[in-house]
């Protein structure tokens, strides 16, 4: 309520004449009651600027003005009649020569905002020129002076009335749309001011339950670290021990105690995988994970791969296959996070696919734009940025079971399952995906994945030849 | 409220809230039109819109005292739609006195006291204490099928401490006794805080006297 302005809005008051009324608007109302009624007029503010004057000099008064002591009683009439307030109504302000003027006050909301001066006009019942003209110079001539006196308009004192009461109209009109339009544009912006508070503060909190979600994230992910590692450790000796007791370090062991001795080991390792998955995540996630490239053969790796999963394949009774041309160029990569990479999307198209399926491996020679991440894809400075450069493109294609379309975007997020219901049929934690677009994410590379329901799933992995220096 | 010692004027801000169309406007412009013209001013109307009022509607009226003191009565209405709130805030600033205008059909309870709940938070939220503010309640849309009944409105206003009208706004009916209920409360609260009577000669009789004479009653109200 100190803002001057507010409290002008909180009452709805007017401010003053001036910034109501546009004065060029006003003149031409004046002009136009001038026009009509042949009356002088001027307009001033109640705190005495004149904001319209349209008259004309009378013959008398330039007669007047001529003779030095009539100029002098001039000004002081004029004066008189513009410093004259006027409280309630009309007060008439007499001339010398007889005329007089109207001095009409513009009340607006109980308040005095200014006046009109109407005149100098003759009333009705002035025959000849007065005594006062005639005495005012003792050089004045009566003959002329009475001639120039003719030349002035005359009003009666009702029609003067009138005039006023009409101009006091227009203006009240004109004052009012003003007035409504001032309060509507301070309003405005009083409310736009208000809005914007209210969404900074707003914004304020937001910020501050951002800040304790970012928080309670770091956490949590070193939580999560903490507990992979302690979870590790004691596995680590699960294993070992089966492992002794299976190689028959404490004496043999029975068939049917072999058997379960394998089950706790293999069991073990599914475990110890999956914690090695979340710690590689974490890892990922917090950008920890360096990335050491260094000149690697496609061709070598998908082999690898393969040899890798051959049993496993066998087992199931699937084809698996690498297709990789010998003058597909090497790449500056990681090698064990390429590895890494493939072994994750082979590893899902042989639990995926069905027996006597195929599961393909290939890499080839083709090109990719580096700029064309999905944050700066505003398409600004194509001709520069979409500049393609050597790449390689994996491909691991299978023939399984395939995933709905609008599975596909949610594939690659962490924990993300496409049946995750208690009764699935394949297990997982799915973090294998979350992992593979992590790595290939930090080799500047990109995955994409292309699925059918029934026919099959290939993942495209697309790694730069060279990784670009990090900006 | 606003004194001015210079001036001797007085100028008191009233507030109409409600739901949307319960009649706020429509009890303004029956105040317009059952006033005698003296002292009254225009009805101004900010930004209408399907006419639904976005702004606030204004009513300025104005009288002098016998001790000559000039009394400036401001008032207002606020947009019901619940969009509007920020509006309804910035009207609320500096108001005097407030006539909760309350729609009587049955279904609209809901509304009305989500309003009146809205009244209260963006009282405080104006550093305006609730109790503290003279409010009158008005039922309205008495001509209705499907309203709250007489007697019942009456028993839950006792209840409550603020005078409690119906009125039919589109024919003025009740309108005139809301205002002069909402002037009487806002007086004696402000008579209370700013001794006027002993200030300025001024007391809510005399103010409630010449009111009721410009809406042509001689006898003043209770």
């Amino acid at each position: 309520m100190s803002d001057p302005g507010t409290a002008d809005l909180a009452h709805g008051e007017i401010a003053q004449l001036e910034d109501l009324i546009d004065r060029e608007s006003l003149r031409e109302v004046c002009r136009s009651f001038f026009d009509l009624f042949g009356l002088s007029i001027r307009v001033f503010s109640v705190k005495g600027s004149l904001l319209a004057n349209v008259h004309e000099e009378r013959s008398i008064c330039r007669y007047v003005n001529s003779l030095p002591r009539g100029k002098t009683a001039c000004a002081v009439t004029v004066g008189g009649a513009q410093a004259l307030i006027p409280e309630k109504g009309t007060v008439v302000h007499p001339c010398f020569t007889g005329a007089v003027y109207h001095i009409v006050p513009i009340i607006y909301d109980e308040r005095q905002l200014g006046r009109i001066i109407l005149g100098p006009f003759m009333p009705a019942d002035v025959k000849e020129a007065p005594r006062s003209l005639l005495q005012i110079d003792p050089q004045m001539d009566a003959e002329r002076a009475t001639t120039a006196l003719r030349e002035m308009p005359r009003v009666p004192a009702e029609t003067a009335e009138r005039i006023a009461t009409h101009l006091r109209g227009v203006l009240d009109l004109i004052l009012f749309s003003g007035h409504r339009a001032h309060l509507t544009s301070a309003m405005h912006l009083a409310t736009v001011r208000e809005s914007y508070r209210e969404l900074a503060e707003k914004n304020a909190r937001l910020q501050e339950a951002f800040d304790k979600l970012k928080e309670l994230d770091r956490l949590k992910s070193n939580f999560l670290a903490t507990v992979s590692h302690e979870l590790r450790t004691p596995l680590t000796s699960i294993i070992g021990y089966s492992e002794m007791l299976q190689a028959g370090i404490a004496g043999e062991m029975n068939p049917e105690q072999s058997g379960f001795v394998e089950t706790i080991r293999t069991k073990g390792e599914l475990l110890l995988a999956l914690i090695t998955s979340l710690l590689d995540l974490n890892k990922l996630e917090r950008g920890q994970v360096k990335i050491e490239p260094e000149l690697v053969d496609p061709k070598a790796v998908l082999t690898e791969v393969k040899e890798t999963y051959l049993p496993e394949a066998e087992k199931k009774g699937i084809t698996l296959e690498v297709h990789c041309a010998d003058d597909v160029p090497q790449l500056l990569a990681d090698p064990v996070r390429l590895r890494q990479i493939l072994i994750n999307l082979a590893g899902n198209a042989i639990k995926f696919t069905p027996e006597s399926g195929v599961v393909r491996l290939s890499a080839t020679a083709t090109q990719m734009a580096m700029a064309d991440s999905d944050e700066d894809d505003d398409g600004i400075g194509a001709a520069l940025m979409m500049a393609p450069e050597p790449a390689i493109e994996f491909k691991v294609q299978d023939t399984g079971i395939g995933m709905a379309q609008n599975q596909l975007d949610k594939i690659f997020d962490a924990f993300y399952q496409v049946d995750s219901s208690s009764t699935r049929e394949y297990g997982g934690a799915g973090l294998g995906l979350s992992i593979a677009h992590n790595l290939v994410t930090a080799h500047s590379g990109r995955i994409r994945v292309e699925s059918e329901l029934e026919k099959g799933t290939t993942f495209f992995v697309t790694m730069p030849e060279t990784p670009p220096e990090p900006d | 409220m606003q004194l001015d010692f210079q001036a001797r004027e007085l100028t008191v801000k009233l507030v109409y809230y409600g739901p949307a169309l319960s009649g706020k406007t429509t009890n303004l412009q029956a105040i317009h039109r059952l006033l005698a013209p003296e002292g009254r001013g225009r009805l101004m109307t900010l930004e209408t819109k399907d006419d639904r009022t976005l702004f606030f509607d204004l009513l300025p009226l104005s009288f002098s005292t016998e001790a000559g003191l000039t009394v400036r009565i401001k008032l207002f209405t606020v947009p019901g739609q619940v969009i509007h709130n920020s509006t309804r805030k910035l009207v609320l600033q500096g108001a005097d006195g407030v006539a909760f205008i309350a729609d009587s059909q049955v279904n609209e309870v809901r509304a009305n006291q989500a309003s009146f709940k809205d009244l209260r938070k963006n009282l405080k939220e104006n550093h305006i204490s609730p109790s503290k503010m003279p409010l009158v309640i008005q039922y309205n849309k008495r001509d209705l099928p499907n309203i709250r009944s007489e007697e019942e409105i009456m028993r839950m206003a006792a209840k409550g401490k603020e005078r409690t009208y119906l009125a039919t706004a589109t024919h003025g009916t009740g309108v005139m006794e809301t205002f002069l209920g909402l002037i009487k409360t806002t007086w004696e609260r402000m008579e209370e805080e700013h001794t006027l009577a002993a200030r300025f000669g001024l007391d809510h009789r005399e103010v409630i006297s010449n009111l009721s004479r410009r809406f042509g009653v001689e006898a003043p109200l209770e």
